[in-house]
């Protein structure tokens, strides 16, 4: 058990990430053509619009659906219907907390595989003020909020059905990733109306900005991701969770500096034990980044399954090394 | 025709400052039973260096930090020799006293005497650059001093504060700019692959290190503070590399020591964890004094051994500017230095070495002068006896004079810590 234990805390982390991230993209982008469907509440981006290769729906796409019907609709059955989407999105959830973000989400893998190319060209990142960012990932809750509103509002009729479903016609997932199975047919303007020419441009500006945001700047499209911050409304209830001992914290700042989300707070928060914030991708780079033993730790159903220890730091992080 | 059997000894060697030395390693080493086998580099190296006053090599340019602020890595990466130039001398301390007024660090007199003396022990070449990190009052003023001996001197600017982000940002950008300079004094450049390899070597020193810092939870105990202040003060001017392999050497016996049972002090010898104004060499009366009344230190937070050591750099883009913000952050976030506005790190580091190591008191050292940790003396003593740990506090310099006043302060305090055991265990 100790064996197995000392195993797991020593595992070169990075590696095992990116192979599990791609495991997870092949399932999400291609598992439809195995005839696997996990469903149309997904807490992740695996797009709809991907129609051959998903293996399951992201839960933006039919919750905006959902919304957008008749208001009278809203208030018979099929209104019970939206509750019942929602607790089946929230049981998925639960499982992996946002580590839907940091392990399965193929547009977040994409945004990882991008900055391996430009670390790979030896290019360096873009770097930005702390309060620049501050200010943008407040962006995800106006986009969550947008995005269950306007559907709200083409239901009563105020809007044209032409901007539904609204999130997803910037979303960049659903130009991105159907063109993973060769469905490169998002990439148009829709010129029938004005809503979907305005709808359309926009998406592909999302996209365009989505592609080099995320070559410049780690995870750049999570700080305004509005299925984060939904995720966040719900973390409490999840079972996979991130601790810190703050006891146990020196401050080193270790964890802060492999953060793609650069959360100053995992670093320098010593009163909280659930560390997790509305940023935070569950990638667990910062308790394989931690010196301390046991200050972070992963745990599932209060269980702890990774733990930062002195010896798997010192594995991970000896680059250098002659052999 | 009288060839004399016996070799002369060398001037250097009957000086009095060399005696100086000579005192404190005898009682290091000759007043302990069971040191370490593995010890005896160590002994050898201090008596060849600061009695015989053997010259040490250095590979390309040699630059002399002031502070363990400076970053080490970014000196070895351009082919340069980092040696930390803080001093332990009375002997330098009493030459240094010309610059400074009456009431100043010891430490900050020695160093200064040191450099101001012809023959500077450790015996190095010229240091062609001084890096002096713009900490204390006292040693931000020294930089014209040590200018105006002729040496060539770099302010590496610090911030006052260490939480803020601007502090952060502002300290990426100094050290950035150290490595400027750097390339400026050597002619050579930060490359993805030096760089990497300059990590890996402070890295290999400081695993060392965290290894030979674990032994010291056990109890009772394997190894004495005594001789980890003396490695941790090798490193100031030691190659790092051999360094490494001869801590790396400790530690297989100390595996071996620790397996077999041996006791380095007795079981009930109070454990004590060292704070403060850092023991330089030949300055390690206090822990000295402390293990030869029969306590033990068994772990301390000062930057002449665990501060310089602990801290280890995470990065995560092995590129050079994430390498060198990396490095940045490794030095300014964990410090715990006094000269910071604020010391919450520093009162927690401390209550979890005690915490970890099982210490049943805290001495404290402040070098009389040293204004930084003899303000920040309440506070400490305040956070410790709020959970119930004893802490001596203890003004010194590095004169001899106080040694029996201090002893028996030490053997006071230590003996107050077994009467509140045997209390507790009964």
């Amino acid at each position: 058990m100790r064996s197995i234990r000392d195993a797991v805390n020593q595992v070169h982390f990075n590696r095992f990430r990116f192979w599990f991230q791609l495991a997870a993209f092949v399932l999400f982008v291609y598992g439809g053509y195995l005839a696997i469907d996990l469903g149309s509440r997904l807490p992740f981006f695996s797009c709809g619009y991907n129609q051959e290769g998903r293996a399951g729906v992201c839960y933006l796409l039919p919750l905006q659906h959902q919304l957008g019907r008749p208001w009278p609709m809203l208030f018979t059955a099929a209104g019970l219907s939206i509750l019942t989407g929602l607790g089946i999105f929230v049981l998925w959830f639960i499982f992996l907390n946002k580590g839907w973000c940091g392990f399965v989400c193929p547009l977040g893998t994409l945004q990882d595989w991008l900055t391996a190319l430009r670390r790979g060209l030896g290019i360096r990142y873009a770097k930005y003020s702390h309060g620049q960012f501050k200010q943008m990932t407040k962006v995800k809750y106006v986009l969550l909020a947008l995005t269950l509103l306007i559907p709200l509002g083409i239901g009563g009729g105020l809007w044209s059905h032409d901007l539904s479903p609204p999130f997803c016609l910037i979303c960049p997932a659903r130009m991105i990733l159907p063109a993973f199975t060769g469905d490169f047919s998002q990439f148009t303007i829709d010129f029938s109306s004005k809503t979907a020419v305005v709808m359309t441009a926009l998406g592909m500006m999302v996209t365009a900005l989505f592609v080099v945001g995320s070559f410049v700047k780690k995870r750049f499209f999570c700080f305004i991701c509005p299925m984060s911050a939904l995720h966040y409304l719900f973390s409490k209830l999840a079972l996979f969770r991130l601790k810190k001992d703050g006891d146990k914290c020196t401050r080193c700042g270790d964890c802060y500096r492999v953060c793609d989300l650069e959360i100053k707070e995992i670093a320098d928060e010593v009163g909280k034990r659930d560390i997790m914030t509305d940023d935070c991708t569950l990638c667990l780079k910062c308790v394989a980044s931690c010196p301390e033993e046991g200050a972070l730790k992963a745990t599932f159903a209060g269980i702890t399954i990774f733990e930062s220890t002195e010896a798997g730091f010192v594995r991970r992080m000896n680059k250098g090394h002659q052999p | 025709m009288n060839a004399s059997p016996t070799p002369e000894v060398p001037a250097f060697q009957r000086s009095r400052q060399a005696r100086e030395s000579e005192i404190t390693l005898d009682h290091i080493t000759d007043d302990f039973d069971g040191n370490p086998a593995a010890m005896q580099y160590f002994y050898d190296l201090f008596r060849r260096v600061f009695i015989q006053g053997e010259a040490l090599p250095h590979e390309g340019k040699l630059i002399g930090t002031t502070c363990i602020q400076a970053p080490d890595e970014l000196i070895y990466a351009v082919g340069a020799t980092p040696v930390r130039l803080c001093n332990g001398s009375y002997h330098y301390d009493q030459i240094g006293a010309d610059f400074m007024p009456a009431k100043s660090c010891a430490l900050v007199k020695a160093t200064l005497g040191m450099l101001h003396s012809a023959t500077r022990i450790p015996k190095t070449a010229r240091p062609d650059l001084i890096v002096n990190p713009t900490t204390c009052d006292q040693k931000k003023k020294s930089s014209a001093m040590i200018e105006g001996m002729g040496y060539a001197v770099y302010d590496l600017e610090m911030p006052n504060v260490k939480e803020s982000e601007e502090a952060r940002l502002y300290w990426q950008r100094s050290v950035r700019q150290f490595a400027h300079k750097l390339r400026e004094v050597t002619g050579k450049k930060l490359t993805r692959q030096n760089l990497k390899k300059a990590i890996a070597k402070t890295s290999r020193a400081q695993a060392a290190f965290r290894q030979l810092h674990n032994f010291r939870k056990s109890s009772p105990a394997v190894i004495l503070g005594k001789d980890v202040f003396l490695i941790t003060n090798a490193f100031f001017f030691d190659d790092i590399d051999r360094w490494s392999d001869a801590v790396e050497k400790l530690n297989a016996e100390l595996t071996q020591r620790q397996a077999e049972g041996f006791k380095a002090a007795q079981r009930k010898a109070p454990r004590i964890l060292f704070t403060g104004s850092p023991p330089v060499f030949p300055n390690l009366k206090l822990p000295v004094l402390i293990e030869e009344a029969g306590g033990v230190v068994v772990a301390d937070e000062t930057c002449s051994a665990n501060r310089m050591l602990y801290d280890m750099t995470a990065v995560d883009e092995w590129l050079v500017n994430d390498m060198v913000d990396s490095l940045a952050d490794k030095y300014l976030k964990p410090c715990t230095c006094p000269i910071f506005a604020r010391n919450d790190d520093r009162k927690r580091r401390l209550l979890d070495l005690v915490a970890s190591f099982e210490a049943d008191g805290v001495v404290y050292q402040a070098l009389a002068g040293c204004q930084v940790y003899e303000m920040e003396q309440k506070s400490i003593a305040e956070a410790l006896n709020a959970q119930g740990i004893p802490m001596l506090y203890v003004e010194t310099d590095y004169s001899p004079d106080d040694q029996g006043q201090l002893s028996t302060r030490i053997e006071a305090f230590l003996e107050s810590i077994k009467t509140r055991k045997r209390k507790a265990a009964a």
